[in-house]
Order: structure tokens, then C-alpha cells, then sequence
């Protein structure tokens, strides 16, 4: 299935890599893209935001309005691969952008690796609306690990996305926020007998800077969710954390650690969290109406993943 | 002989510790229209629910026939199935989930009704109002084809208007298709629109009376209220 998706959209990738190998670099007008590698060898500035020379990955640099989304798309289709990606997106000055982001197993049970390091830049003014959506195999290790930079006046919206999850998924996020700048960000993990790491963190360094950060989780299948989130502010800024939780069998856990650090009085920080079971009554409305205990509950829970 | 559709059989039933049921009879005929009267707490919810399957109540005592299959221990979905479909009182919400999703996968026939339009997009029972998710109710047993309706307090929460465009829906689509349907009321406005061929009182967990004559029964509940019922002679 997600093979064939990936077929029928492969012409509108701007960068696709299966396994380890370059399938798709599409290049559109306002913006240069480059396999990281590559990216080292041209660009000077770039050096910086790598520790070393990168062997995969992606390098896009949104340099003109465009009025196009920027699709990239990283999938696996053999057993055992372990990627190792260094990625590096960059936005300039008061460019509004839109991107979906795939990385995906295009087989189960592949056991392979997924490995992502990645940066992402948003120069004074710029707006990003980054759209990134998981699908694993049940028996995947994936290591997302980003940190996303908003200079002054700079605006994300950041929905991550993964209903398939992998055996292990260890996620990682941090978000610096300048003067003025904004981050909504939402993470939606299903877990269906995986192990899952969840570690956001949201630094407001900027004068009046804005931060949200909402995570919902399900554990399901024996399912171990951990999931520890933090808004620091050093400065007069505003940040809420809002993380769900939904326990739906016996052998699950989820933990849920919000934290909120104050280092400035007149920063405003909030948070609210909550880890619930289905109800009862919702299932038996919905066997009522014919449907499985197992489809009540994905229902149910797929209602609950959504922000 | 017309043919039973339903039949409750002396049901005694429990919630937590508490017997709600004491011994229900109620027979249901194929495209018989029933209306289940009684006052608040004497347990029409409890009897509808438990016919439904709601593990929540324990039958103790007694059986369900539907279409001469003892249904009393079948799972909720299985009772679907077989054509049983339940409006219920206070429907929960399902936070996310949009009422067309919902209808998606569970309709068997596809249904109009210009007043839920608006309805299909938004999540299921929330942020609406009490009339709005009895038409969600309705429009959800409409889409399930059922063979078996029970609608528990269609009509609380309708002004008078959309009282008569649910009791217009009801005649179209159940009762001239012959559709079986109990209806529970309270305010019994509805009846002004319909003619049920039935009237049932529940008092105590205890169905205690039974007759064609709906305007008398109506009439004597309002003149005298329940306890009129209690010592009615034509018990069941």
C-alpha cells in the first residue's frame, strides 16, 4: 500500500532516497536542493551546521517565494538497511513555505534502522508549515533527531504524524525561539507494541516569543511510551504544553513528564496533562452501531490523534 | 398470526448491586409501533439498553427473543447485526471523530435528511445541542436499515417544529415501511403526530400496564400522573 503510494507520487518528490541510494532530485525555481554530501563540497556556510561531512541526506534551501509545497520523501524497502541521514532545510528571509515530509517503510517486518539528523532554519520573517508523517514496519528502529532554529519574527507550525509506529522509536525535537518568533507544535504517536521516547523541548530565548506544544499518544499492545517534554523561557515570552495521553489495555504504559522552566518573571508559562482510558460508554455506542470492539477502539483512538 | 419481532421475557437486571429490572414482559410484533411511558428512574433506559446488550447491566433473570433467537447473552454488534438499532437518550461524544466517518462505516443505506446536513461535518456530540444530537441519533438508526427501532426520548429537547419533522421522518421511514419501533416519551408531544398501536407503562422496573388506547392513557397520566397507573386494572 505504501509502496504504491509512493509510486503514484513519486514524479512530485523533490527528494527521494530509497535505502541509501538518490532516486529523485526535482529542482524548482527559488529553490537549490542537494544531497548533503554534495551541499559540504559547495557551500561553505553549510559546514556549520554539520559535525562532519554527511554521507546521506538532504540539503534544501528555499531561497524565492514559492508556490508549490517542497515534498521530500525517505523510504526503506530492504532488510536491515541502517540510514544515517543529515538533513538541513533553510528558509529565507520572509519566504512562506510549506513541506511534507515522508519517511517510511515501504515493506514490514524489513528490521531496518532510520536515522535522522536533522536542522532546520527559519531566517527573520520566514513562515514554515512542516508537515511530518512516519510509517514504520513493527519491526523498526527509528531515531528522528532535529532541532529547528526561528530567527527573529519567524513562524513553524510542526505536525508530526506517525500511526504505524516502529518497534523503538526514539524522537527528539528541540525548538529555539528568537524575538517575536512562534512554534504550534503538534506530535501524534500511536504506539501498537512498540517502545517509544518522546523528548521535546521548546526554548524561548527571544523577547515575546510564543510557544505551543501539544503531544497525544496511545499505548496500545503492550506498548512502553515515555514521554518527556519542556518549555524553558529566559526571557518575557509565552509557552503552553499540553500532553494527552490514552491507555487503552493492561500492558501498556504510558509516562508523561512535562516540564516548565522559568528563568524571567515576566514569562508566562502554562500546561495541562492528562492520561485517560477509553470509556466504557463510548464503546458500547459504538458496538451498537455494529462496530467490532477492535474498530470501536481504533476509531476512538484515531479521534484522539487528531489536533 | 402476525409475527413476534421482539419479546422480553420476565427480564430482571442489575446495575452494580442494584436490581433496576424487576421482571419485564414485553411482546413486539413485526411493524408494530410501541410507545414505552413511565416516570423518571422507573427504568425504560435500563430495559432498552440491556435489550441493546450493554454490558453495563446484568441480566439476573429472564431472556430477549429477537426474531425467535434467544439474543440475551449476543454481543452489542452481533444484535446490529440482526437488524436492532438504538437511539439513545445521551448519546456520548467521541471527541475527533465526525459524524460522516461514523456513518461511513457503519450505513447500510444511504440517508437524507436536510436538517443533519450540517451535523455530518462536526465531531460526534460535541459542541452541539441536545435537539441537534437526537437528529445525529436518528440519522445514525436511519442509516443502520434496522428492522427493530428504539428511539429513548426522540423528542426531548425538539421545539414543537422539530417534534413534527421527526414524527414525519419516523411515519416515512419506519412506520409506512413496517419498521417495529418503540419509542420512549415523556412529554409525549410527539404522540399529537403519531399513532402508536401500544402504549406501555414501566413503574418500578415493571412494565404494569399495557394498552391500544394511547389518548386515554395519555390523558389519565396527565390528570393523574403515575400513581393512577400503579393501581390501573388492566395489568399485564
Amino acid at each position: 500500500m505504501v509502496m504504491r503510494n509512493v509510486e503514484n507520487a513519486f514524479r512530485k518528490f523533490n527528494f527521494w532516497q530509497r535505502d541509501h541510494k538518490i532516486l529523485q532530485i526535482l529542482k524548482q525555481k527559488g529553490v537549490e536542493i542537494f544531497s548533503s554530501e554534495e551541499a559540504w563540497e559547495k557551500f561553505n556556510f553549510v559546514r556549520k551546521f554539520f559535525e562532519k561531512k554527511p554521507k546521506e541526506g538532504y540539503f534544501i534551501w528555499v531561497k524565492r517565494q514559492i508556490d508549490f509545497p517542497l515534498l521530500t520523501c525517505i523510504t526503506i524497502s530492504t532488510p536491515k538497511v541502517s540510514q544515517d541521514l543529515k538533513n538541513l532545510l533553510i528558509v529565507e528571509k520572509k519566504i512562506k513555505v510549506k513541506a511534507k515530509v515522508l519517511c517510511a517503510t515501504e515493506k514490514e517486518n524489513l528490521c531496518a534502522s532510520h536515522f535522522a539528523k536533522g536542522k532546520v532554519v527559519l531566517k527573520p520573517g520566514a513562515f514554515l508549515e512542516y508537515n511530518h508523517l512516519h510509517r514504520w514496519g513493527k519491526k523498526d528502529f527509528v531515531n528522528p533527531d532535529y532541532e529547528f532554529i526561528l530567527e527573529k519574527e519567524a513562524k513553524l507550525i510542526y505536525n508530526y504524524q506517525n500511526l504505524f509506529p516502529p518497534e523503538n522509536l526514539l524522537i527528539r525535537t528541540v525548538f529555539y525561539l528568537k524575538e517575536n518568533a512562534s512554534a504550534n507544535v503538534n506530535l501524534i504517536v500511536n504506539g501498537i507494541k512498540s517502545k517509544i521516547k518522546i523528548q521535546e523541548t521548546l526554548i524561548l530565548e527571544g523577547k515575546n516569543s510564543q510557544g505551543i506544544l501539544k503531544i497525544r499518544v496511545v499505548g496500545r499492545e503492550n506498548s512502553k511510551i515515555l514521554g518527556e517534554s519542556m518549555i524553558l523561557a529566559k526571557v518575557p515570552a509565552k509557552g503552553h504544553l499540553d500532553c494527552q495521553g490514552l491507555l487503552v489495555d493492561k500492558n501498556s504504559k504510558i509516562s508523561m513528564i512535562p516540564a516548565l522552566i522559568c528563568q524571567n518573571k515576566e514569562a508566562q508559562l502554562t500546561h495541562e496533562a492528562s492520561i485517560g482510558k477509553i470509556s466504557e460508554e463510548q464503546l458500547t455506542y459504538l458496538r451498537m452501531r455494529g462496530l467490532s470492539e477492535k474498530e470501536a477502539i481504533d476509531l476512538i483512538c484515531s479521534g484522539f490523534l487528531k489536533i | 398470526m402476525e409475527e413476534i419481532l421482539l419479546e422480553v421475557k420476565n427480564l430482571k437486571v442489575k446495575a452494580e448491586k442494584e436490581e433496576i429490572l424487576k421482571g419485564v414482559n414485553l411482546k413486539i410484533k413485526k411493524g408494530e409501533f410501541h410507545v414505552l411511558l413511565g416516570p423518571n428512574g422507573s427504568g425504560k433506559t435500563v430495559l432498552v439498553q440491556t435489550i441493546f446488550g450493554n454490558p453495563k447491566y446484568k441480566v439476573i433473570e429472564g431472556k430477549i427473543i429477537f426474531e425467535g433467537k434467544n439474543i440475551t447473552k449476543l454481543s452489542p454488534e452481533k444484535r446490529a447485526k440482526l437488524g436492532m438499532a438504538l437511539s439513545w437518550q445521551n448519546p456520548p461524544k467521541i471527541k475527533g471523530v465526525k459524524l460522516s466517518q461514523l456513518l461511513k462505516k457503519i450505513s447500510k443505506k444511504k440517508v437524507e435528511i436536510k436538517e443533519a446536513e450540517y451535523l455530518l461535518d462536526k465531531e460526534i456530540n460535541v459542541d452541539i445541542s441536545g435537539g441537534e444530537r437526537k437528529i445525529s441519533e436518528l440519522l445514525q438508526v436511519l442509516s443502520l436499515d434496522p428492522k427493530f427501532a428504539v428511539l429513548d426520548e426522540i423528542d426531548s429537547g425538539l421545539d414543537i417544529k422539530k417534534i413534527e419533522k421527526v414524527a414525519e421522518i419516523i411515519k416515512k421511514e419506519f412506520l409506512e415501511k413496517k419498521v417495529s419501533v418503540l419509542l420512549i416519551t415523556h412529554r409525549g408531544e410527539i404522540l399529537n403526530f403519531l399513532k402508536p398501536h401500544f402504549v406501555e407503562v414501566m413503574i418500578s422496573g415493571k412494565v404494569v400496564c399495557k394498552s391500544s388506547d394511547f389518548k386515554k392513557i395519555l390523558k389519565t397520566i396527565k390528570k393523574y400522573g403515575y400513581e393512577k397507573c400503579r393501581k390501573c386494572i388492566q395489568k399485564i
